[in-house]
Parts: C-alpha cells; structure tokens; sequence
C-alpha cells in the first residue's frame, strides 16, 4: 500500500505536467473551434442555398462515420504522401475540432429545430428580420436545449484526446504508459490515469449544471 | 383600407380561398364567422402575409403587392409593417420576460429607443391588467394573462390593423372574458380590427361588421344585426350549431 502511494506521488507531477500541457489545452482549443465549425455548418445546413446544405450534411457525415483514430491517422500519417506535412498538434486540432464540430451541429439543429413554429410566426408578425429572430429568440431558447448534449460532447472530447499517443504527443495516458514501462507497476499508473480523467470529468459536470441552471431561469420552477 | 381582390390559396388539392374579394374599413372591428375548414384563418393570415396566395392582390393603405411570383423578405416586410396578428397559442417568447416581451419589438423594428419602448410597454401592459407582472416569465402567467401579453405586444409596434385568429378558443370561459374585455376596449377606441372567433356574443355585441366565409368564399358581408336575423341556410345552420348546449 506504501509502495502504491509512494509510486502515485512521484508520478502525479509527470502526469499532471502532460494534462496541463496536452489534454486540458488540446480540449479547449479542439472544443471551442469545434463550436464555431457547428455554428456554420448548423447555418449551411439551414439556410437557403442548396449547395451549402449539401457541404454541411456531407461533413457532418464524414465526420460522424468514421473512427476518430482513422481521421487521426489520414492527417497525420496520411497526407504528407500529397505534400501536406503537419505537425502532431495541428493534425490534433484539426481531427478532434472537426470531429466534435460535427456531432455539436447535429446537436445544434436538433436544438434550432425544436423551436415551437408558433413563436417564428410570432416573430413575422412582428416583423422581425430573421437575424433578429435568431438572435433574440431562436438562439437564446437552442442555446439552452443544446447545453447538456454540447456538455456531453466536450467530455466526450477531453477523453477522446486520449489517443493522440498514437500521432506522438505525450498527453496524460501517453505519460502514464511511459511509467508504467519503466516501473512495471501498469495498474497502479492506469488507475492514477483514470483518477485524473475523473477529476476533470466531475469539475466539467459541475460547470455544466451551473451553466444549465443560470440559463434556465425562464422555465417555470415546477419544471426545472 | 385593406384590400383584397381575386385571392386564391389552395393547399395542395385543396382550395382553402376561391377568389375571394374584400375591404377591411379603418376604425372598424370586422368579425370573421364560419364552420370549421372554411378558410377564416387562412383569410386572416394571408392579411399579415404569413400565407402566401397563388393569385389576386392585398393592398394596405399605400403599399400593395401582386401574389403569383416569389416575394423578396424585404418586399413582405415592408406590406406585412401594417399589420400584426395575435394567435390561438399566444405564441409569446418564452426566454423574454413580460416586459420585455412587449418592449423589445418596436425597438428592433427601429420605431422607438429602449427607453421609449419601455416606458410604452408599461403603459400598454397596465391597460390589459398586467402591470404587476412586469417581470415573470410566460410560462408562469396563465393563458388569458399571456394572451393579453400577446395582445400588448402587438399594440406596442402600432400597427394599422389588428388581426386576431381564434384569440380566446384555448381558454376557459372566465380567462376568454377578460380577452374579450381587452377586445371590446379595443373596439371602443376605433382601432382597425379583424377577429376570426367562434365567440357569436362577440360578434353580436362588439361587430361593426360580420363576414361569413363558406367553403373558402364569402357567403355573407353585412351588419351583425342582418347576418344574425339572415334566413341563408347555410348562415341559419351554422347559427344553430351554437344553439345546442
């Protein structure tokens, strides 16, 4: 037991070294381009221009249909062979914000969408332009609807990095792994891996009820 | 005036309006009476443009458009500035407080400043009996309070006309007479005002004018003492309707 905790303290510097420097930056950054990709697409998506809506629905499958790894590996692996050349966090940036980006503009149209018709109705008679009718009645109301599914998406995010280990970065798991080589000790280093997931997944799962919460003011208390 | 010629609007195989021809004075509460499925709401929202005919003309005051080609947004809004219609449903903004509900509007249609706007949605929201309730939500007010919201809000962009679509039918008798109450203070004033209900009370007592669609035409267009003394069939058949209890 001695020998578990000591091996957990002399480690937890390394391991908490690669989650500020890889996992934590590399979720954010991934997470918060991956929203502004969902906003277009979500806008291509619903907008009037045929074309554009054909371009969203085709990433969005692309992007859904395949394996996170198998995207990691075409960016990284894969397209040198026709001169592009990127560098293990461009290609991570790249694979996880258009990957999470296409499952949050499926979660953003499913939010749009549940905007009773009654109050786009409301809107013209009032005479609203559609981008005031977006952005004071449509957003407000998706935005809330979108939170705990987005909520999810960014946990889902912040475990996915978990594979960018094969493109050469040395995130949390890539560093615990490295440990556990040298030591011979892979469930006490595994589990101390795990605990770090874990404390981020329960912080991020507190913001996001403080989060639903503020933003659901509006709804009657007997509902919420 | 508001003016409709020749309108027709079919949905798919079905012909909802069948050439319909009308003019909606100023200063007058129009009644809109009829069955069920005889095109009264389409009549109504085709008014505000929220349906769009095959074919014939609206013209309100100085702005008019020909139906048949594809109406530019811009063009819409610039006939649909006349009018504002209040629904079934209230179709209130639920993430906008009461206040804001009602203030918002005319300050995004560029008509007044927020404190302007504000000030009037006070004022409007103390004529239909809601000056307390400023601040809530409107999913906490009951349906007669939120359609009395719906209506202040609509007063707060001054439109010309004022349309309403079935306003008390989702409401209790006693929630319906504090609606009509607000309606009937509204007639008082000699706003413009057209109303499809299925409240013959209202009709009677309030109408300056009663038009009875049928089957997508208009079957009658009289005073609300000649419509209620006609012997038309169809009209003394559709009265009867209201006379079984």
């Amino acid at each position: 037991m001695n020998e578990t905790l000591n091996l957990w303290a002399q480690s937890l510097p390394q391991l908490l070294m690669a989650t500020i420097k890889v996992t934590i930056p590399l979720s954010i950054i991934a997470f918060v381009l991956a929203l502004v990709v969902a906003v277009i697409a979500t806008a291509m998506r619903m907008g009037r221009i045929r074309i554009l809506q054909w371009i969203s629905r085709f990433y969005v499958w692309l992007f859904r249909g395949t394996p996170i790894l198998v995207q990691l590996f075409i960016i990284f692996y894969g397209l040198p062979a026709i001169g592009i050349t990127l560098s293990a966090w461009t290609s991570a940036i790249i694979a996880f914000t258009f990957n999470t980006g296409a499952y949050a503009a499926e979660t953003l149209r499913a939010s749009v969408q549940s905007i009773p018709r009654g109050q786009l109705e409301a809107a013209k008679t009032l005479n609203l332009t559609s981008w005031q009718t977006l952005r004071h009645v449509v957003a407000p109301q998706a935005m809330r609807i979108a939170l705990p599914p987005l909520g999810n998406d960014l946990i889902d995010l912040v475990k996915g990095t978990s594979l960018v280990m094969v493109i050469t970065l040395s995130d949390v798991f890539q560093v615990g792994r490295q440990i556990a080589a040298t030591n011979f000790q892979p469930l006490t280093l595994y589990i101390e891996v795990a605990v770090i997931y874990l404390v981020i997944f329960t912080v991020l799962s507190l913001i996001q009820g403080r989060v639903e919460k503020a933003s659901s003011r509006y709804i009657r208390s007997t509902n919420a | 005036m508001l003016e409709l010629k020749n309108v027709s609007k079919s949905f798919g195989d079905n012909t909802v309006l069948d050439d319909v021809d009308l003019q909606v004075r100023e200063g007058e509460t129009t009644v809109i009476l009829g069955p069920s499925g005889s095109g009264k709401s389409t009549l109504l929202r085709v008014m505000d443009l929220l349906e769009v005919p095959e074919s014939g003309s609206l013209r309100i005051n100085e702005d008019g458009v020909e139906f048949g080609s594809t109406l530019s947004d811009s063009r819409i809004r610039s006939i649909r500035k006349h009018s504002a219609m209040v629904f079934q449903g209230y179709n209130l903004f639920p993430n906008q407080s009461v206040l804001k509900n009602v203030s918002l509007p005319p300050v995004l249609n560029g008509k007044l400043s927020a404190a302007e706007a504000e000030s009037r949605a006070r004022e409007l929201l103390g004529k239909v009996g809601l000056g307390d309730r400023l601040n809530e939500y409107p999913d906490n007010l009951s349906g007669g309070q939120q359609q009395r919201v719906a209506i202040a809000r609509v007063l707060a962009i001054a439109p010309d006309y004022l349309l309403f679509d079935e306003p008390t039918s989702a409401l209790d008798p006693e929630l319906e007479a504090e609606v009509i109450k607000v309606l009937v203070d509204l007639a008082e004033e000699k706003r413009s005002l057209v109303v499809v209900t299925h409240n013959i009370q209202f009709a009677k007592k309030v109408a300056d004018r009663v038009l009875f669609l049928d089957n997508g035409s208009i079957g009658f267009d009289g005073s609300p003492d000649e419509f209620f003394a006609s012997s038309n069939e169809r009209i003394r058949r559709y009265l009867t309707t209201f006379e079984v209890a």
